[in-house]
């Protein structure tokens, strides 16, 4: 469970987050939405213990993770960023495996079989099994992206806190990987996404964090925090709600409801 | 891989014995190989062997070994093919002590202990200007670097104009050369606890240089601590750099090229990488000083001077073709 509490972050001089607190039971998955610049990431990265906090704690499993050293806190969490870091003359393979640093002491320089295992399931549950000795530099930015999803799991971590998972892919690849997502919070891993898809985190999240003018402003299961009018309040668009036939919710902007009805 | 460095090894060690056959007197491989296995003969062949030709192969073998694993530390530190030993400013900041000590009437042989002495210092400095937080700012490190060297260059250019009536400019312009000529086991064994304390110093950073391969902040969810690498490997790559200056004063090229040849032949992995760039910049060093001690004879070229000789086409053909590795 990752627990928040009172959180405020700052980036430079300017204060992103004023006072969060939130938590994320084990086994679920977390989609924090809202508008651009509002602190998703920079929430993300201090949950990975990434970004000193101003104020307030963050605890996974009742460990404060400020007080855990890189490595150990490595083990615990894995971040995946929304960066596409450019890699020159490493195989796909070279960059999932660089994801065991965290599980070998610096005199333990060989690779495992344990290594060796998580890299090639990592690699299978995106669905990028065929391309591990490909060099990673030759590969779409849609690729990269699965192959960096790939490294976040090979880390083999009980939390996972990814920024925009599903940037750069395609709709069925999108789709894809937000199951595997859920299905690993099913398989008792907790789940962080940093979405701009609201019909994303409606589908797939167990519960959504809607962040607006430096605030939590919403938190809760998708149907009440998505039904809300604060959603149109944050995005500062008026938002229309269809329910489907199966019960789930989608949002759009009422103008593109209206195109689509057409 | 490992057969490819064990490759290395062996040209390594094959250019060394065959630098042991290069000078004034002409001496068989069989009599060179026989005063190696019998280091205790007092014969005229061993003395000059094991006084004259071993001192210096050594001395340019260990020149050769740092600069090039110093140069392979800090690209792979910086993710930056164009950064070379001499970033740290310990090459400018021996320049200017050394350019001064001369002119000030210091005995050439104290040279290399000042040069030693003052490339630290200076690496200190640049250190503390690219310092942000915890650790080492990339592009502050390289800026410092590169503004400290220039300043110091002038410092050195401006002793050699004040020292053009007598005889200290030649000493200042030798050295900045780049020469290991009068070099004894002495001075390579002063340089050993040295150079043994650099890769102390970086050997528990080796993992975490190949975390970096995929950039600061992925290898920071990983759990690299970066600053403290960034520390480790600085501090090593000036030591490095310092036993160089100061068992052959200024030596460029050695540094930027031979890691490249080193990704070529090996990959980027580290672990793999220090060793391979270690091997070829022996082999590249004492080559060349066997070169510098024959085309010319009984003259020497400064090796530096040979060195950028070879150094420049080779960095522009490596830089042309576009292919180089990170």
């Amino acid at each position: 469970m990752i627990a928040v509490r009172g959180v405020s972050l700052c980036a430079g001089d300017h204060r992103v987050l004023e006072e969060v607190s939130l938590s994320v039971e084990t086994g679920t998955v977390l989609a924090v939405v809202g508008p651009n610049g509002v602190g998703k990431t920079t929430l993300l990265r201090a949950v990975a213990g990434l970004h000193s906090l101003e104020s307030g704690s963050i605890a996974i499993d009742g460990v404060d993770v400020a007080s855990l050293p890189p490595r150990a806190r490595a083990r615990r969490i894995a971040f995946l960023g929304a960066d596409d870091t450019p890699v020159e003359s490493l195989s796909v393979r070279d960059v999932v495996g660089t994801a065991r640093y965290t599980h070998h002491r610096w005199w333990e320089w060989r690779e495992t079989s344990a290594d060796a295992s998580a890299i090639a399931t990592a690699l299978a549950e995106v669905g990028i099994g065929t391309l591990a000795q490909r060099e990673f530099s030759t590969l779409s930015s849609g690729e990269r992206r699965n192959a960096w999803i790939a490294f976040a799991l090979a880390q083999e971590t009980p939390a996972l806190l990814l920024d925009e998972p599903t940037t750069h892919l395609d709709l069925h690849v999108a789709q894809r990987m937000l199951a595997l997502l859920r299905a690993l919070a099913r398989a008792g891993r907790t789940v962080v996404c940093a979405l701009h898809d609201l019909n994303e985190a409606a589908a797939y999240a167990d519960t959504v964090a809607l962040f607006g003018s430096g605030r939590l402003r919403s938190f809760g299961p998708p149907d009440v925090v998505l039904s809300s009018p604060i959603v149109d309040e944050v995005y500062e668009c008026p938002v229309e709600r269809v329910r489907l036939r199966d019960g789930s919710l989608r949002v759009y902007p009422s103008g593109e409801r209206t195109a689509l009805e057409r | 891989m490992m057969l490819r460095l064990v490759s290395l090894a062996i040209v390594a060690i094959a250019a060394m014995f065959g630098a042991l056959l290069v000078g004034g007197t002409p001496i068989s491989a069989h009599a060179i190989a026989s005063a190696l296995l019998h280091p205790r003969e007092s014969s005229d062949i061993a003395i000059i062997v094991w006084q004259l030709r071993l001192p210096r192969v050594c001395d340019v073998a260990f020149v050769g070994a740092v600069l090039a694993v110093s140069g392979a530390l800090l690209q792979g530190l910086l993710r930056n093919p164009l950064v070379d030993p001499y970033l740290t400013g310990v090459s400018a900041g021996a320049a200017a002590a050394i350019a001064i000590a001369l002119l000030c009437g210091v005995a050439a042989v104290a040279t290399p202990a000042i040069g030693f002495g003052a490339g630290l210092a200076t690496a200190v400095l640049v250190a503390a200007l690219a310092r942000r937080g915890g650790g080492l700012d990339p592009q502050r490190l390289i800026l410092a670097g590169v503004s400290l060297s220039a300043f110091f260059s002038a410092i050195v250019a401006l002793a050699i104009v004040s020292a053009q009536s007598s005889n200290y400019a030649s000493a200042i312009i030798a050295w900045l050369a780049g020469s290991p000529a009068g070099r004894t086991w002495h001075d390579v064994a002063l340089c050993v606890p040295y150079a043994v304390l650099a890769a102390a110093l970086v050997v528990p950073a080796v993992p975490a240089l190949n975390a970096l391969r995929i950039g600061e902040a992925q290898a920071r969810s990983v759990g690299v601590n970066v600053e403290r690498v960034q520390w480790l490997v600085l501090a090593s790559a000036a030591l490095f750099a310092a036993c160089s200056v100061e068992l052959a004063g200024m030596i460029g090229f050695v540094g930027l090229i031979v890691p490249h040849a080193g990704r070529r032949i090996v990959g980027s992995d580290t672990r793999l990488l220090l060793p391979a760039s270690a091997l070829i910049g022996i082999t590249l060093c004492v080559i060349a000083d066997a070169v510098c001690r024959t085309v010319a004879a009984p003259a020497e070229i400064p090796l530096g001077i040979l060195l950028a000789f070879i150094g420049v086409p080779v960095f522009l053909w490596l830089f042309l073709r576009g292919r180089y590795a990170r």
